[in-house]
């Protein structure tokens, strides 16, 4: 760990470190050693308490990041409930409860990956067109900083800048494009809409290097799908699991599967994994909690199989905060991030690789 | 289903001047569907198969109070979700009417209960499929007396019930219509054979004695929750389902969401730890569904002041929705796939 330069790479772990420095660059992966208040004493919240970095490629690089955390603070672009615009700040409150070392995989996710928390995108009230391009310009600042990223909605429309950020990020390749939710959101527009939370999946397929071989959804059910968003899938050969195939045959089976399709001769991958995909009794604080879904333990199980492929963007969305209980929904969500990233850092430590 | 034979419905909505506000409905029926007065000539002229009702009654529990806010939470709830079910490819839209709530005069129970009663004989009578939103669980004692006396005596009926008790009190504190007596007094019923009642979802001590008492003597079979879990809910239903439809002409079907683990509902009266999870529940109404036939579907003690995010309205929608799209699938109806999402203009 360095520290006073500007514009390197530094990591103050505000609950883990008071004003009185502990002097080890270690730290912040024991308990603490001074008497000095820490832990309750939160400071600013910043995801993972990684330290801030503004959304630029040159800052990013200079820090040598390889996660940028971002906040996307945006609901106007869906048509159910509004208040997921807390979902960023709701997902950092609970990141101050969960330390950095992960002992499940005996890793230090700090010191790993150098994450940073380029805060929030600047979102433009009234305005989806707008908010989109901020989203899509911060995402590809992240990526030519040579991060990875990982972004908390917000709604689920902000998939569409994100896939086409990474896919304008690797113009001369090929993407895939993950969705795993218990919508479909497979709208060609909603009332002549094209850019809503129920059109990721068409926009993706849009996108001129990503396939739809290489696109799948898992977790979809009950009366929320209208007819067309299911044509989309059947139409476009594109594999749809839906909850009761993924009950049937477990979700950890069809994770990999989903993960195989997406990573079929491609060269990055967007992992959109929507709230709600999750049971309404593990995930109350989501937009639209659904019974029927994807359990806590199966959701980490899942979160642990995609930190073995790796995304180069995984998106977390719909988290509501407003509507939870007992915090139990920014838990999960930020436990889901944790697992994957736990699990990315032992898979490529196992084959010797840094990210 | 589906008389008028227009499509929009099962799509995503068009923009223009024809855009529908998804988020302001105008007004709040079950799955939007049509208002129809509760009159036997309107509703047969509906030409829908199901009628929705609404009994807020709340003065026959013994416990919590809160559940005569149900229908409207079940009603709002509903709006979340799109008529076409592609796990059936059925489309459920103008398969239902909404009659509204019963009318209940406060403080006096016995008219309401005559009131629930009419209500159910006047659906029952148009030849309509009753959805009953309570309320408490005594609604059942009026309910189930209505569907009795529409088949009339020279036919039988059956009775299932989902939920963590018995309610096999012969009388509570002197008083024999509450919920806690609604399957001693259902099972009281000229038409109802002891063969023909099945019961999932009891446990903890919430069970007095005398109730299991009652059970034995009236050879009321049910499946506990540890027989469900150490049986698996598919093995349970097949056989409860065997008892309710097997030699029946008319089946009631009744659930307390209590049924459901704490977690997976609490917005009910008594949220009760240790019971089904909602992939179980799915598996069960999917089952039912696919039997076919049920005369009349009652929810009750839908408690929403103790819900959480809405969660437990909507399982409790999402339930009655799969068991129309079970049924409706099982009847035969498809959407034919070859319908297409018109162009835009």
């Amino acid at each position: 760990m360095t520290s006073g330069n500007r514009g390197t790479w530094e990591f103050v772990p505000h609950q883990h470190r008071g004003p009185q420095q502990q002097g080890g660059a270690e730290d912040h992966i024991y308990s603490p050693k001074l008497h000095n208040g820490t832990f309750k004493a939160g400071g600013l919240a910043t995801f993972l308490g990684a330290p801030y970095c503004p959304p630029d490629r040159k800052a990013i690089r200079e820090m040598g990041a390889k996660i940028c955390f971002l906040g996307v603070p945006w609901d106007q672009g869906q048509m159910v409930r509004a208040g997921t615009s807390s979902g960023p700040s709701g997902i950092r409150e609970a990141s101050t409860q969960y330390f950095p070392y992960m002992f499940e995989y005996d890793v230090d996710l700090i010191s790993f990956f150098r994450p940073v928390d380029c805060g929030d995108v600047p979102i433009v009230p009234g305005n989806n067109d707008r908010s989109h391009e901020y989203i899509y310009q911060y995402i590809t600042e992240c990526l030519e900083g040579g991060a990875k990223v990982i972004f908390c909605g917000g709604d689920h429309s902000a998939p569409i800048p994100g896939a086409r950020a990474l896919s304008d990020f690797h113009k001369t390749g090929k993407i895939g494009y993950l969705h795993i939710d218990c919508h479909l959101d497979s709208a060609p527009d909603w009332g002549g809409i094209r850019n809503t939370n129920c059109s990721g999946p068409s926009r993706a397929f849009d996108l001129p290097n990503c396939d739809g071989a290489n696109m799948a959804h898992m977790g979809s059910r009950n009366g929320l799908n209208p007819k067309d968003w299911y044509d989309f899938f059947v139409d476009r050969k594109v594999r749809l699991i839906p909850m009761m195939e993924a009950v049937e045959r477990g979700v950890d089976v069809c994770t990999k599967e989903i993960f195989e399709i997406a990573w079929n001769g491609t060269d990055a991958i967007y992992c959109s994994w929507d709230t709600d995909s999750l049971d309404a009794s593990c995930m109350p604080g989501t937009t639209a909690p659904e019974c029927f879904g994807i359990k806590a333990r199966e959701a980490i199980q899942l979160a642990r199989i995609a930190g073995t492929y790796g995304a180069d963007i995984l998106e977390i969305s719909e988290l509501c905060p407003i509507f939870d209980v007992s915090q139990m929904s920014i838990k999960l969500a930020c436990c889901m991030i944790y697992h994957y990233l736990g699990s990315r850092a032992k898979t490529l430590r196992d084959r010797g690789e840094r990210p | 289903m589906n008389p008028a034979k227009t499509y929009a419905h099962l799509f995503s909505p068009l923009g223009g001047d024809e855009a529908e506000n998804y988020r302001a409905p105008g007004q709040i029926t079950f799955l939007r569907s049509e208002h129809v007065p509760l009159d036997a000539e309107k509703l047969r002229a509906s030409g829908t198969r199901f009628a929705f009702v609404g009994v807020p009654f709340d003065e026959g529990n013994i416990g919590k109070p809160g559940s005569e806010e149900g229908p409207r939470e079940f009603r709002l709830a509903s709006q979340e979700y799109f008529p076409y079910w592609f796990e059936y490819q059925v489309d459920l839209y103008g398969s239902s009417a909404d009659c509204g709530d019963v009318q209940m005069p406060k403080v006096n129970p016995e008219l309401s209960r005559q009131r629930i009663y009419q209500a159910v004989r006047t659906v029952l009578a148009a030849g309509l499929t009753p959805i009953l939103c309570g309320g408490d669980r005594s609604i059942s004692i009026a309910a189930t007396r209505a569907l009795s006396d529409h088949i009339g005596a020279g036919k039988k009926m059956g009775y299932l019930h989902f939920g963590a008790n018995l309610d096999l009190a012969d009388s509570w504190a002197g008083e024999r219509n509450v919920s806690t007596c609604a399957l001693a007094r259902i099972t009281e019923l000229p038409n109802l054979a002891g063969e023909n009642v099945a019961h999932i979802g009891a446990r903890n001590s919430l069970n007095p004695k005398d109730w299991i008492d009652l059970a034995r003597e009236r050879s009321i079979r049910f499946f506990p929750i540890f027989e469900v879990f150490e049986r698996g809910v598919d093995a349970v239903i097949d056989e409860a389902a065997e008892r309710v439809w097997h030699g029946t002409d008319a089946q009631y079907l009744s659930f307390n969401f209590n049924v459901m683990d704490a977690s997976m509902a609490p917005g009910v009266t008594s949220a009760e730890p240790g019971g089904l999870e909602s992939r179980e529940m799915m598996r069960i109404a999917d089952a039912i569904g696919r039997r076919g036939g049920v005369s009349v579907i009652e929810v009750s003690e839908l408690c929403p002041i103790f819900d959480v995010s809405g969660t437990t309205s909507r399982l409790a929608v999402c339930v009655v929705l799969r068991i129309l799209a079970a049924m409706a699938r099982s009847r035969g109806e498809q959407v034919d796939p070859g319908l297409k999402r018109p162009s835009q203009g």
